[in-house]
């Protein structure tokens, strides 16, 4: 995954006046972040509004879906530094999908780090031109005037914003403005609560699945039990007598996983009505050719996969000659499962579909693909499909795509009528796009205690096996991982492995399975050689201050003293060695630096995480509190994973299609997470994801100090340890 | 179609629905109050957690008819403004994240904290374990549940 930024400076801003007073401003901002499995939104504009009101109060578009990452407080406050007004006079206002805003995507940890700059200038822009126009009415110079809570300053004058607008509007805006000092930062760095906190807490925050319009009917869809399955009859007479329903027919978006799995849609005049029908519904599938019926099957699959020889990603000095040469050859290989998102808020999307016009409301990561797919679907021109979304109840990836939304579209379409779907809790598991299952077989040559050689061979159910964007490897192996660069001889390859079992991108898609393998394997290869993990990480990283190239998502360079850092930080923190079980790992990703000690112990013969402590540079931290939860919240989502999570099989189908059978974390098992950050001028990076994968390895490798055992495989529930 | 009569955040309401329809889309539905949250439909998550005459209940799972005069509290009836000890702490410790869950959270923590005055982190995890949170809030959940039981929580 390739992060490009470039910035035009030219005609990024352009201002206007308002009915009312007011003071608008549009801003381009060419670049953006161009994650693969979103072709559309290359290389559109950035843009975002804000608007000065007349008593002086600002109201700041957040341009950002918010699925809980918290884009929707963090990227205003950014604009609001450079303003300089005081944030409690700030109101933030969920912009809708506008063309002139371009690429609104919630994705790869990139909300901060791609608008981190561009909002700074925007902000600044506004500033820069109230000030001049105080200056002009004071006749005074604009570099001897001040801003200060929301007033331009200039001696004893004082000039309220909101009055200054007007006059601001007629003057050329500067597109190169003076950008503070960030050591004159008073929002950016300072804990501001989430702008919806209250709201939350009081039931009044409204998602997707809240909204409603005027005539809408309910729907819901019935889902084969085998992933890929086609309709090959429907008997839906007692589904049709539920009081309230209104129709039963199959949607199909063609046979590409990627665009949506079909089924049975049952539309209703209550949400209640469409759930009961549905269970009355019986459908006969036809299960697709070589499905993977159990995990036995899909682990041997795998297991073959690695052990072929795939496509060589990296061949760096000769590992074979290592391997033939070296005093000892260390194996191992490590597994992972296919994971669900069960992100809380069920799937839902309303659709409008009317004749030259199409109308969406709903909770999804890629608003503009979701338009897009609607006018393709539709034949509506896309200028003529108006997208609104909400308040997300969690994304994780899954909200990447938007077959619920196209399934809405197309029932709409069907009933000529507006239509909020909502999926069951088992439809969102029996079509979900699951995390890939993988495989990864390690084979390491020592000589004394120096590591020559490694080699890694990759195999997963690679999700861009049906998106033919991206070579089948993308966000599944990586190639400049660490420890890539740091010895001698080295090597990565990749297979890919067919399977119908939908998959998709899932908070640090790969490298939450990357990682867990690696920094577990390296855990082992410390042991061998009879050193401390760390000291034996520190020992690879060197204390040189170097560059490690690194071409995928977070690069395209790692720093090895900023990672030493987040390293030294966490083992101080933790107490290390301090006499308590604990696991340790540490990486970069995407983009951040994060290092973290697990520490465990065994009662009644099962794994109690005790405390994590995880030290983070993501360089400036915009928003402390928020900060803190994402890390938090990453980690404790990650021993949710790493204990219980697996999409389980039998005779293809899963046997957990509810919380019941797939069990989530509960806070029975959730333990104390400190977040330690180092301070840092660095610019901003996300903090949504890179939490997450560092927790695995640091928990087996906890585990193994806890009970001997080395949890090659998860989730730990596997091993009888939960 | 039978009409129910039920008392929800302390008013009197009358609503027609099939006998077996859960209360949770009589609130969300029927009476527009989208503060309760579906999440799984057969009560392991607890998105959908209302008081039943002070208790936690899961809404998903209550059919209308079996209801008859309890007092139902949602979340919008919790307090008038967000000053309920649980709302309160729930602010000051910043618990949520996407916040879908919560709701669901600060109704069981508050029919908890009104029986059990002074609890054990044992008791937290015994109330609290019916609840779900997906972004992984949990450490802040704790810390927000003994804040508020310091302040107090009645009924």
């Amino acid at each position: 995954m390739k992060e490009q930024l470039t910035t035009s400076r030219r005609g990024f801003l352009k201002l206007t006046g308002i009915a009312g007073g007011g003071l608008m401003l549009g801003f381009n901002l060419t670049g953006c972040d161009t994650l693969p499995e979103n072709p559309d939104f290359r290389d559109l504009e950035i843009n975002a509004f804000i608007l000065i009101n007349g008593d002086g109060t600002v109201t700041i578009k957040a341009k950002n879906p918010d699925i809980g990452q918290g884009v929707k407080t963090s990227l205003p406050m950014i604009l609001a530094e450079e303003l300089d007004i005081p944030w409690k006079m700030v109101t933030v206002e969920q912009a809708e999908l506008d063309s002139r805003l371009g690429s609104q995507f919630a994705g790869g940890s990139t909300g901060v780090k791609t608008n981190y700059e561009n909002l700074r200038k925007a902000g600044a822009a506004v500033r820069d031109v109230i000030v001049r126009a105080a200056a002009d009415q004071w006749g005074v110079q604009p570099l001897d005037c001040k801003t200060e809570d929301g007033f331009v300053t200039h001696g004893s004058k004082r000039l309220h914003y909101g009055h200054l607008a007007e006059a601001a509007a007629q003057l050329e805006l500067n597109e190169d403005p003076p950008l503070k000092d960030p050591k004159t930062f008073n929002i950016i760095g300072k804990s501001r609560p989430d702008v919806d906190l209250k709201k939350i807490v009081t039931g009044e925050a409204l998602y997707g699945i809240d909204q409603e319009i005027d005539g809408m009917v309910y729907a819901t869809v019935l889902k084969p039990q085998v992933f890929g399955s086609k309709l090959a009859n429907i008997e839906d007479s007692e589904a049709k007598a539920v009081p309230g329903v209104i129709d039963i027919f199959e949607i199909s978006q063609g046979d590409n996983p990627g665009n949506g799995l079909g089924g049975v849609a049952i539309v209703a005049e209550n949400q209640w009505a469409a759930f009961k029908a549905k269970g009355l519904v019986k459908a006969e599938w036809n299960s697709p050719k070589g499905f993977i019926s159990s995990n036995e099957r899909l682990r041997r699959a795998l297991d073959r996969g690695a052990s072929s020889k795939g496509t060589v990603l990296k061949d760096e000095g000769n590992v074979g000659n290592a391997f033939r040469n070296s005093d000892e050859v260390i194996e191992a290989k490590y597994h992972v499962p296919f994971i669900s998102h069960s992100q809380m808020e069920p799937m839902n999307f309303i659709a409008d579909v009317q004749k030259d016009k199409v109308l969406l409301i709903g909770p999804t990561q890629t608003p503009g693909s979701a338009a897009a797919s609607a006018s393709n679907i539709t034949g509506v021109p896309r200028e003529q499909v108006q997208m609104k979304f909400t308040r997300i109840g969690g994304g994780f990836g899954r909200r990447l795509l938007n077959d619920y939304a196209n399934e809405a579209v197309l029932i709409s379409q069907k009933v000529e009528r507006p239509v909020k779907l909502v999926w069951t809790r088992e439809a969102d598991f029996l079509a979900d796009y699951y995390r890939p299952a993988g495989a990864y077989h390690f084979k390491a040559a020592l000589t004394g205690k120096n590591l020559e050689a490694m080699e890694v061979n990759i195999c997963t159910t690679s999700r861009y096996l049906y998106r033919q964007s991206t070579p089948a490897h993308g966000t599944e192996a990586f190639p400049d991982q660490q420890p890539a660069g740091m010895i001698p001889n080295f090597k990565v390859t990749y297979s890919p492995l067919k399977s119908n079992i939908p998959v998709g991108a899932l908070r640090t898609p790969g490298v939450n399975a990357t990682t867990y393998a690696y920094q577990g394997f390296m855990d082992e290869l410390a042991e061998k050689v009879g050193m401390d993990p760390i000291e034996f990480q520190l020992g690879l990283i060197g204390t040189e201050d170097k560059d490690m190239p690194y071409e995928d998502h977070g690069g395209p360079t790692y720093n090895t003293v900023r990672l030493r850092n987040v390293i030294e930080l966490v083992r101080e923190k933790a107490n290390w060695g301090g006499g308590k079980s604990q696991g340790f790992a540490a990486q970069m990703i995407f983009g951040s630096y994060v290092a973290c000690i697990v520490d465990a112990s065994l009662v009644d013969g099962k794994v109690k995480v005790d405390k994590v402590n995880v030290a983070v540079d993501c360089g400036r931290v915009i928003n402390p509190i928020g900060a803190n939860a994402q890390v938090q919240g990453g980690i404790t989502d990650a021993i949710s994973a790493a204990l219980y999570e697996s999409l389980e099989l039998r005779d293809g189908a899963p046997i957990g299609q509810n919380f019941d059978r797939y069990e989530k974390l509960r806070i029975t098992d959730s333990p104390e997470v400190d977040v330690h950050f180092v301070a840092s001028e660095e610019s901003p990076q996300g903090l949504g994801e890179p939490s997450y994968p560092i927790l695995f390895p640091a928990l087996t490798n906890a585990v193994y100090q806890v009970t001997g055992q080395r949890i090659r495989e998860l989730p730990l529930k596997k091993h009888n340890l939960v | 179609m039978p009409s129910y009569n039920i008392k929800v955040n302390g008013k009197s309401l009358s609503v027609e629905a099939e006998a077996n329809t859960p209360l949770l889309w009589i609130l969300r539905d029927e009476l527009k109050m989208k503060g309760t949250k579906f999440g799984c439909g057969i009560g392991q998550c607890g998105a959908c957690t209302v008081h039943l005459n002070g208790n936690a209940a899961r809404s998903c799972s209550l059919p209308i008819s079996s209801i008859s005069n309890a007092d139902i509290v949602t979340i919008e009836g919790l307090s008038e403004d967000g000053s309920h000890p649980v709302q309160v702490a729930w602010m000051e410790e910043n618990v949520p994240q996407c916040g879908y869950c919560q709701a669901g959270q600060m109704m069981s923590a508050s029919a908890f904290l009104s029986k059990v005055e002074n609890p054990s982190e044992e008791d937290v995890h015994q109330w609290m374990s019916g609840n779900i949170c997906r972004c992984g809030t949990y450490p802040r959940i704790k810390k927000a549940i003994f804040r508020a039981a310091k302040k107090g929580v009645t009924e």
